[in-house]
């Protein structure tokens, strides 16, 4: 009697636990659009530049990405370019206002890495362009073979005489890793070089000495800022030495018909501030991610209307 | 598999043997119901699923039509300029007197959300007129455009491009704007001739983009717009997909006819939904995530097992309860059977449950009133029959021992002994009242004694006091009751056996005792005694009966008598040596006239 009296509570139990599972899966379609109905994140993206037109490819990235992935971004820039001080106030003031997630062009790594935890907490960082220690994810081409391979284009064109490299972000990770890689493809092919440091911004008042000084008939920048700044200075000076750089901007896309800037290494920035901005929402919501390096290619004037490089330099806008 | 099926059959064959018919009412109604239930259920669910993916198809095919619809009226604009740009300017205007320019910047000024330049070159790719930039770069080749091959190679029909950089033109600004070309061969007429040329419409891509941007098809579903090889004109993630991070079917998409198909693309099924773009032969596709609508239906397909478990659960709780009343009388049967058959007496059979188990529960209750019926009356008939048995016992002392002494009073009475005559006529007139005790079977031990004491007396006459007589009850034994006349053959054995040999100095004592609730009654003698294996033998029923002198069955009968009466616990004992005589102890259940009574009403009914 008492086993059956178990029993009939136990099958009861059952019953009640079915019961359970049907009204919860009545009510889970309501229940996800509820998580569906979260409020967006909000994304940081501090860039090291005062120009925030060389990064008008990678935000229609970031803002597609924010769009479908429902994040809202905030994009600031630096008064001065590559102030890192600068950078780094602006990155804790964001992650005091309550950013759920911090996009970086990192002005000086190696100083962002030692502060990171200091400034950002457990916040997540995602770097654009160089690598610091402490963050989540870099996004950024494999900064070394940028390099070899932009030295290799010049190598294609080299005639005679030195190679001006310019170190514009002695301190960015990735663009000294540019420079350092095509230095070495240069020396290796017996080209000589000179390494000078500038600003980028005062490429205008600098090139023209500092090719007199050096004696090159060559020129190599390997970040956008620089690359702009010294193709404006070469066409305000009228200078001849061939220049070789980086970017994907329209300007470089111009100057790259003109004949101003002869190669480019070019990356999709789009792509780039896309998949800052998705890792940054999967690190932000605590998903695994996995980033590779961006490819890249060097695109000469004459190619620019190739098909595969009007897609890479001219986005189309959503 | 043959031996595997048998032996599978078997098996259910031997449980269903064993199983309860509450279990095989219960698991039939639920296998049964659960078959239906899962039918319905995937019916249902199958049919579900069916519907929602007609509705996306529908769906798509609606939003499809309506872009279509939306995407060839830009067409037909932008091919109505190209039209006017032919038939208003070009055709009325002769280049040697004039230019294309006033009309083409009149075009262009009315169409100028949706254009970015109206443009004629000669057959060798010169420019003609060109509106808003009238320099071509100098860098441009026109004539190696594939907007102008496309048209210069079919001259009678209009021409889109698939979206490209407009690269021709000398803009001061340097801005790169997205474009499709529409492009058609044109007659150009100078100085009265006419020459081949190009007429080119570009359209801004923003246009195309305005037009299929933001259209949603079902459970997540997107569009987008390839021309008749496969290349894409518009998609959602345009640049995502130039810049390799993301992949589309496109190439494959071209082949596809109007209409709903299905497709696998990495890894994901796809319903897609395409329309042909009249006249340009670009195709719009719809894309709906089959997945997504697997979504859906995951979470439909999850209430339905919920609810088919909950139901197929319910239904073998209820089905379980049901069968449990159903079979719950039978079941009740079936256990007052088993108490039957146990031998459990005044088993209650209830008439309960349904007619048909009623009928058998009255059949079964009449079966065990007749059965009961007949075992009282198989008893009633033993009991009879151990009577007549009994009576038949006690039958065989009497006409012995009456013959016996009416020979001896005959004979006293000859021999002028009349006292004695008439004391052993007295004797035996009061041993025969006690022996008749109106009809009882079990007399007090008084009477008993009293019969014992009447037959010595006679005895004792008939053989001249050469034997005394001590007869006796120690206390605790008034009141109780004994078999009758059972003291009197042993009495009789003790003379005829015992006292023998004796001269007038036999004595034989009748002493009653009462140990616990045992009845104790000693018959000694002194006589000749005999061996103890034959005291033993005396009481074995193998024995063939010895007819001696005295009442003839002797003791045998008076033993057989008491287990008869009272079971083999009781009954008596001879204690004997030669020579010195013999004790026969008669041991009967200690009955108080309470115990009688209750011994009369179990065990004799």
């Amino acid at each position: 009697m008492k086993h059956t009296s178990r029993n009939a509570w136990i099958q009861l139990a059952i019953l009640v636990a079915l019961g359970g599972a049907v009204i919860l899966t009545l009510i889970l379609p309501q229940l996800s659009d509820r998580q569906a109905a979260d409020p967006p994140l909000e994304l940081s993206v501090v860039v090291r530049e005062s120009d925030s037109s060389l990064w008008s490819n990678a935000r229609l990235g970031m803002e597609q990405a924010a769009g479908e992935l429902l994040a809202e971004l905030r994009f600031l820039v630096l008064t001065t370019s590559n102030d890192s001080q600068e950078q780094m106030d602006l990155l804790r003031r964001e992650c005091e206002r309550g950013a759920d997630a911090l996009v970086v062009v990192p002005a000086a790594p190696e100083e962002l890495s030692q502060n990171l935890r200091d400034l950002t907490g457990q916040c997540p960082v995602i770097c654009l362009e160089s690598q610091v220690e402490g963050t989540a994810l870099t996004v950024a081409p494999d900064n070394r073979a940028l390099g070899q391979a932009l030295a290799r284009a010049l190598l294609e064109d080299w005639t005679g005489g030195a190679v001006l490299l310019l170190n514009t972000a002695p301190e960015s990770e990735g663009v000294l890793a540019r420079l350092d890689a095509a230095k070495e493809v240069l020396e290796q092919a017996g080209v000589p070089v000179q390494c000078r440091q500038a600003r980028a911004e005062g490429m205008m008042a600098v090139l023209d000495g500092l090719v007199r000084e050096s004696e090159t008939g060559w020129i190599m920048a390997f970040e956008p800022a620089a690359t702009q700044g010294a193709a404006r200075a070469k066409e305000e000076q009228d200078l001849k030495q061939p220049l070789y750089g980086v970017s994907v901007t329209t300007d470089v896309a111009a100057w790259l018909e003109r004949g101003t800037v002869t190669a480019a290494a070019a990356w999709s920035d789009y792509a780039a501030g896309y998949l800052a901005v998705e890792s940054a929402v999967r690190t932000a919501r605590k998903e695994r991610v996995e980033m590779e390096p961006l490819p890249f290619s060097v695109v000469r004037g004459e190619d620019i209307y190739d098909p595969d490089n009007q897609k890479l330099l001219f986005p189309v806008a959503p | 598999m043959r031996a595997f099926f048998k032996g599978f059959v078997g098996k259910v064959a031997d449980r269903y043997r064993k199983m309860s018919i509450q279990m095989v009412i219960s698991l039939s109604f639920t296998a049964v119901a659960v078959v239906g239930m899962v039918f319905m259920g995937l019916s249902l669910y199958l049919r579900f699923y069916t519907t929602a993916e007609t509705l996306a198809e529908d769906n798509s095919l609606r939003v499809l039509a309506q872009v279509n619809l939306n995407l060839e009226r830009y067409l037909h604009r932008m091919m109505r300029i190209s039209d006017t740009m032919y038939y208003r300017v070009i055709k009325n205007t002769d280049l040697a007197e004039g230019t294309f320019i006033d009309g083409m910047e009149l075009l262009y000024e009315e169409n100028r959300d949706s254009l970015v330049s109206i443009a004629v070159f000669d057959k060798q790719g010169g420019s003609v007129s060109a509106v808003p930039l009238a320099g071509l770069k100098t860098s441009a080749a026109p004539q190696t455009s594939g907007w102008f091959q496309s048209a210069m190679a079919k001259m009678e029909n209009l021409h889109f491009s698939t979206p490209h950089i407009q690269n021709i033109f000398d803009d001061p600004d340097y801005r790169y704007r997205w474009v499709v070309s529409l492009s058609r061969y044109v007659q150009l007429t100078r100085d009265g001739v006419t020459e081949s040329g190009v007429l080119l419409v570009d359209m801004s891509f923003s246009g195309i983009e305005q037009v299929c941007q933001g259209v949603e098809l079902a459970n997540g579903g997107y569009l987008y717009l390839i021309d008749s090889d496969g290349e894409l004109i518009y998609h959602p993630r345009q640049q995502l997909i130039y810049a390799g991070l993301l992949e589309e079917n496109n190439l494959q998409a071209a082949g596809y006819r109007d209409g709903t198909c299905r497709e696998k693309f990495q890894g994901q099924m796809r319903q897609v939904t395409v329309k042909t773009v009249g006249y340009t032969g670009w195709k719009l596709v719809g894309v709906v995530p089959a997945e997504e609508l697997g979504a859906t239906s995951r979470q439909t397909f999850l209430f339905g097992l919920a609810l088919l478990l909950f139901s197929v659960f319910l239904m073998a709780f209820l089905n379980f309860r049901i069968s449990a009343h159903i079979s719950d009388p039978i079941r009740r049967l079936e256990q007052a059977v088993k108490e039957l058959e146990a031998g459990t007496e005044n088993v209650e059979i209830e008439e309960g449950g349904c007619y048909e188990i009623q009928r058998l529960g009255h059949s079964i209750r009449s079966m065990v009133s007749t059965l009961h019926h007949l075992m009282d009356d198989i008893i009633q008939q033993e009991g009879q029959k151990r009577r007549s048995e009994l009576e038949v016992l006690q039958s065989q002392i009497n006409p012995h021992f009456l013959y016996n002494t009416l020979d001896s009073v005959i004979w006293m009475t000859e021999a002028g002994r009349y006292d004695e005559a008439i004391q052993m006529v007295t004797s035996l007139a009061r041993l025969f009242r006690i022996s008749l005790s109106r009809g009882k079977r079990i007399i007090p031990l008084a009477d008993e004694l009293e019969h014992a004491r009447h037959y010595m007396t006679i005895q004792q006459i008939r053989f001249k006091n050469k034997f005394t007589t001590q007869i006796s009850a120690e206390p605790g034994t008034e009141g109780l009751y004994t078999l009758k006349l059972i003291v009197q053959p042993i009495l009789e054995n003790a003379i005829y056996h015992g006292m023998a040999a004796a001269e007038d100095d036999g004595l034989i004592t009748v002493t009653a005792r009462r140990e616990g609730e045992t009845l104790l009654i000693e018959v000694a003698d002194n006589g000749m005694g005999m061996r103890p294996e034959v005291a033993a033998s005396l009481l074995d029923e193998d024995r063939p009966d010895v007819r001696t002198t005295g009442s003839g069955i002797g003791v045998r009968n008076v033993h057989r008598r008491i287990q008869l009466t009272f079971g083999a616990q009781y009954g008596l004992t001879i204690l004997s040596e030669p020579d010195e005589g013999t004790t026969v102890q008669i041991r009967l259940p200690a009955l108080d006239e309470t115990g009688l009574a209750l011994y009369e009403r179990e065990v004799m009914g």
